[in-house]
């Protein structure tokens, strides 16, 4: 008698759990977001300095097999980084080429597009919190004024936006991200769109193109602004790439590439601007 | 399971949740890197059987889906269904002595980390992040795998260590866990 128990109450756990994980999942995607945010953001704040803390001590290890999982990829960039090292030895004499670093510094302090919006500036500490989403780590966090939902911005464009905030660090969703939609404007008549990620390395893609619509290669796309929009007006999110129109489709299909440097983000400027209700 | 035991299982998922935020991401291959909360169900459920599989896998997930920006509970679904199965399989299909075999460890996270990726995907994708389905989900199938597989008989000690009964109760019920 003591199995047909044990196997009664082993069906009654894993039915108790699945029912638990689908009720938390539901509360979550109906209007439970909120406490699940507070929860997620508790939890980073306990957890992170034990993190950094053993980041500190552990990081060597993990650079060493990262290193070795890279050997090829490193073994190139060493190439590169010798030749950029000459090129630069070459111009060190040059004062123009110095002006024109301090030029693109200056660029990244004060980016044309942010006007007046108050930012501040963080520096980029990982990236890939997991495998399902195209994320990079943060290290400013509710302490520097970030909040969720605030743009992101680099050199050249919109990055991403905020998606946890804990006090001294945050999680940003870059624009690739599969769960991205950002309301864009292109052409001279201003017309509206919706540029969705698609993935890590992937292209973005611009949803609701008219078929009819006057569209060119490198024609830059910008946050719209609209009403409750998320992002404030004018921020570049992605240059065309391609276009194509199948015949009878009710839209154009665009694929751009992100307008921020991604592949290379050291550091990014937090817009402190949240959603009007 | 005692409260000495829920106390070590509690260390063992904060250890894990530790290592994941810094090894575990630093591990990255392409876009992919290790997952080794996955191991939590999987080692449970070889070593203590489905009941202590699903519950460790929940609880594992619960605390994956804290730290990843994704809609809170998917991994906790994943996690009790994996450790669900993984353990039904071990208790049922492979009897008492094998468990200890350092090679059904390795099988064992190799398909159930495979699968749970998949079943990640899947379930990501029923609530409405279809995009989980246009990555890579073969790299990250194989690098979580890899990984995972590597870790396997370490992580079925750890999981021993941290759900066994004492030897006491152990003398005293017929309980399924293995002796790793």
């Amino acid at each position: 008698m003591a199995k047909p128990r044990r196997s009664r109450r082993t069906l009654t756990t894993i039915v108790v759990l699945v029912l638990l994980s689908v009720s938390i999942i539901t509360f979550g995607q109906r209007g439970g977001g909120a406490i699940a945010s507070g929860v997620k953001s508790l939890a980073h704040d306990i957890v992170s300095p034990i993190a950094n803390g053993v980041n500190d001590i552990l990081r060597p290890i993990g650079d060493f097999f990262a290193g070795a999982f890279h050997y090829g990829a490193l073994a190139q960039e060493n190439e590169k980084l010798q030749a950029s090292i000459g090129r630069l030895r070459m111009q060190q004499a040059s004062v123009a080429s110095q002006q024109r670093q301090l030029a693109q510094i200056t660029a990244l302090q004060h980016l044309p597009y942010i006007g007046s919006l108050p930012t501040v500036t963080a520096q980029v500490q990982g990236a890939y919190v997991s495998n399902f989403a195209a994320t990079v780590t943060i290290d400013k966090g509710r302490n520097a004024g970030v909040a969720l939902g605030m743009p992101v911005v680099g050199y050249g464009g919109l990055v991403g936006q905020v998606v946890e905030a804990d006090k001294s660090s945050s999680v940003i969703r870059l624009v690739t991200d599969g769960q991205t939609k950002v309301g864009v404007t292109y052409g001279p008549a201003g017309a509206f769109a919706t540029v969705t990620g698609e993935g890590p390395r992937v292209a973005l893609a611009a949803q609701f193109v008219d078929p009819a619509a006057t569209i060119h290669k490198g024609e830059l796309m910008t946050t719209n602004g609209q009403d409750a929009s998320e992002f404030p007006k004018g921020i570049p999110v992605g240059r065309v790439t391609s276009f194509s129109v199948v015949p009878g489709a009710s839209q154009m299909s665009v694929a751009l590439a992100p307008a921020a440097d991604l592949s290379n983000i050291s550091y990014v400027d937090v817009v402190l601007w949240e959603t009007s209700p | 399971m005692t409260l000495g035991a829920a106390g070590r299982a509690l260390l063992v998922v904060f250890t894990a949740v530790i290592i994941q935020l810094t090894i575990g991401t630093d591990l990255r291959i392409g876009t992919a890197h290790p997952e080794i909360l996955w191991l939590l169900p999987i080692t449970a459920g070889v070593v203590g059987g489905p009941e202590r599989g699903a519950i460790m896998g929940f609880v594992g997930g619960i605390a994956a889906d804290l730290f990843v920006p994704a809609p809170f509970g998917i991994s906790a679904l994943v996690g009790c269904t994996l450790g669900f199965v993984v353990g039904l399989l071990a208790a049922g299909g492979l009897g008492e002595v094998k468990r200890d075999s350092p090679l059904l460890a390795v099988g064992a996270a190799l398909i159930g980390s495979a699968g749970a990726v998949m079943l990640y995907a899947v379930f990501g994708a029923l609530l409405g992040q279809e995009q989980f389905l246009d990555l890579d989900l073969g790299l990250i199938v194989a690098v979580v795998s890899i990984a995972n597989a590597i870790l396997a008989v370490p992580a079925m000690r750890v999981m021993a260590w941290a759900i066994a009964p004492s030897e006491g109760s152990r003398r005293r019920s017929t309980g399924t866990v293995g002796r790793w």
